[in-house]
């Protein structure tokens, strides 16, 4: 079994926990923009669902793995529209509307697909990958981790972007003061409806790209309840990351590589129960932000309807 | 206070709105391809017996997935038509509480229902109690769940076809590496994983198997299907037996579009259940293990119409049910090695291992044997 062990093998398990952690990554950021605005996007796997779904079809029929890219962003934005009038509009219960989303866009992708590829699945190229120069001929961690599709360049910037727009910017200070104190940042004049509708939609286009990503990069198919659980992972990484992004990305990281671990110890053969494998990646995720994230903390106002002039 | 009756009062509301939403949504995925019709109560056939002029089948999801589903209204509509019955297909009803489902199926009169879930072994026997409808119920495990004239158990036994697509695997890798990709441990997973380890060792006995499973309940996971084939690929597999449902869609693109091993000059695909040879575009498609329902089907009609329905477990198997796909890909004289393979399994001069668990295909596999 030790001959499993080469080269091509380590990339392969390299590329596979970004492959798994990428749209982890994506929607991650996006519930992390909601959450530090005081909105819990419960239905952010719904997002994910439909943004894949929209990735999808429109690749399969533009031949561009770009225009699908930007479906996935727009369908998004359309699922957090419903997050927009339900919660920050009309102040519903997020959880109720967030579950609503989910279920309506499980059934909404299974129909669609079963109507229009139920009997073709179709299913898309390889996304070509863009090696870095140099860094890309490094054994190994070169052909794993510097040679993917541009996307997940962009993935990896959009965390800075994230970051900086949190911490750097008047509107990110927005942002997390309508999670924190949303009564405080009317006062100053600001609409907090406005702000959370802002951070509603940007969770929406990331959600939409993440499942973008999931079916156009890495199943190259769409398949109906394809993200299995994946937006409520990405919901507790960024609960864990607790509003900064570098540890979004860290934790959207680790899952992938203990996934991919997971993988490469059945496939040595290593004699450990298959469930206690299975495990690996949640614990490891748990555990890790868990011990280390410990210094920022979820916002006051998290899934509480803003009602101007109610204290 | 305004507020907040406002948001009593209209929550429970809105709530329901988003509710009847949902369903009306959900709804559109369950639809019913009936037959519609008024009762048409069975004519006594056999001693004890009632001729089957309807059936109906019920599955979890639906019947165009080139698998489970798919089969199961397949060798339904086959064996209904061999009679000149009616079938009436009622596919994605999901995997909770289909009682009221039952319920209106036994509606329309059925002499025969299929529940196509193992799921449904709780109500649907109920459901037959209620109705007196012959239903059979699958993967009971136990004679204990048949019922003189209501109900009766049917189970699965892949392993012979999964011998068989061991020695196709076997001849075909150019790597000597093959490997066994499972979206869960499932009992139907791990009886044809025995099965494979044995036939692709009565062929090459050092061959190297790698087995891995996707998750816990993967079986819709098409991400994680394509990375861990990918995976099992740069491992050194160049034949990949795919266990999955919807994730070996994901498997079939892993092996479409990942570099072949050193050694080999592309990576084939072996699926099982279903034949999704249609969906082939890049020639990588070599065989399944095609589970067809239909005889067993024809029997329960049979022995419902003769008054014996609900004595004996059926059991599909390679005798009646289970092939293994002969595509172009494969050459004769391989094909023959597999038809004298398959005698031998029938007769019982060749014993195929078997195995129920995750832990005993693993014991298996180290075991070398």
């Amino acid at each position: 079994m030790d001959s499993i062990f080469t080269a091509d093998f380590f990339a392969a398990v390299l590329s596979g926990a970004i492959l798994a952690g990428m749209p982890l990554l994506l929607a991650a950021l996006g519930e992390t923009i909601s959450e530090q605005a005081g909105l819990l996007d419960i239905g952010l796997e719904g997002t994910m669902l439909l943004g894949a779904y929209a990735g999808f079809v429109v690749t399969n029929w533009t031949g561009s793995y770009w225009v699908g890219f930007l479906a996935a962003i727009a369908a998004g934005i359309a699922v957090s529209l419903l997050m927009v009038v339900f919660c920050v509009r009309m102040g519903r219960d997020q959880i109720v509307v967030g579950i609503a989303i989910l279920l309506s866009m499980e059934g909404l992708t299974s129909l669609l697909h079963a109507a229009q590829f139920g009997q073709s699945y179709p299913r898309l190229d390889a996304v070509p990958a863009v090696p870095i120069p140099g860094l890309s001929e490094i054994p190994v961690v070169g052909p794993s981790l510097f040679t993917q599709p541009l996307i997940v360049y962009i993935g990896v910037a959009l965390v800075f972007v994230v970051a900086g727009l949190l911490s750097r910017t008047n509107l990110g200070l927005d942002i997390r003061a309508a999670g924190r104190t949303p009564v405080a940042l009317d006062n100053a004049g600001v609409d907090v409806m406005k702000i959370r509708t802002v951070a509603a939609l940007c969770t929406g286009a990331l959600a939409g790209l993440g499942g973008g990503y999931l079916a156009i990069v890495t199943a190259g198919i769409f398949v109906p309840f394809m993200t299995g659980g994946l937006g409520f992972i990405a919901i507790v990484i960024a609960m864990l990351g607790r509003g900064r992004p570098v540890w979004v990305l860290i934790g959207s990281l680790l899952f992938g590589v203990a996934l991919s671990v997971a993988t490469a110890l059945q496939l040595a053969g290593i004699n450990v129960p298959t469930d206690v494998v299975q495990m690996l990646p949640f614990v490891t995720v748990i555990v890790a932000l868990a011990l280390f994230a410990r210094q920022s903390y979820l916002p006051a106002a998290l899934a509480q309807p803003f009602v101007r002039g109610r204290r | 206070m305004r507020d907040g009756w406002r948001f009593k009062a209209r929550g429970p509301a809105l709530t329901l709105v988003l509710a009847v939403a949902t369903a009306i949504v959900l709804g559109g995925c369950t639809a019913r391809s009936p037959e519609a019709g008024s009762p048409s109560p069975g004519s006594s056939a056999g001693a004890g017996g009632v001729k089957v002029s309807k059936i109906a089948v019920i599955t979890p999801e639906k019947a165009n997935d080139f698998g489970w589903n798919q089969q199961g209204v397949e060798g339904a509509a086959a064996a209904a038509a061999s009679v000149g019955a009616a079938c009436i297909v009622q596919d994605g009803a999901g995997y909770g509480d289909i009682t009221p489902i039952l319920n209106q199926l036994a509606g329309d009169n059925p002499q025969l229902m299929l529940a196509w879930a193992s799921g449904y072994n709780t109500v649907a026997p109920q459901v037959a109690q209620q109705t007196g409808i012959a239903t059979v119920v699958i993967g009971a495990g136990s004679d204990a769940a048949n019922t003189p004239g209501l109900v009766n158990d049917l189970e699965t036994d892949a392993q012979g076809g999964a011998y068989l697509a061991g020695i196709l695997a076997a001849r075909t890798t150019m790597t000597g590496t093959v490997a066994i990709v499972v979206s869960a441990e499932d009992e139907n997973w791990t009886k044809m994983s025995g099965g494979f380890i044995g036939g692709a060792r009565s062929v090459t006995p050092g061959i190297r198997i790698l087995y891995v499973q996707i998750g816990q309940a993967g079986y819709a996971d098409a991400a994680g299907g394509k990375r861990v084939t990918a995976s099992a690929i740069a491992g050194g597999a160049d034949v990949i037996f795919g266990m999955g449902d919807g994730s070996s869609f994901g498997m079939m693109q892993a092996v479409e579009t990942e570099p072949p091993p050193a050694g080999a000059d592309k990576v084939w695909f072996i699926d099982v259940i279903g034949d999704k040879s249609s969906l082939d575009k890049k020639g990588i498609y070599l065989s399944s293990v095609v589970w067809d329902f239909t005889a067993i089907d024809e029997k329960a009609i049979s022995e419902v119409e003769a008054g014996t329905f609900g004595r004996a477990t059926y059991r599909l198997d390679l005798d009646n049910g289970i092939k293994l796909l002969r595509s172009r890909f494969i050459p004769a004289e391989v094909w023959d090695e597999i038809e004298t393979a398959r005698q031998g399994i029938l007769d019982g001069s060749i014993e195929v291992p078997l195995t129920t668990t995750g832990k005993e295909v693993k014991a298996y596999l180290g075991s070398g044997k």
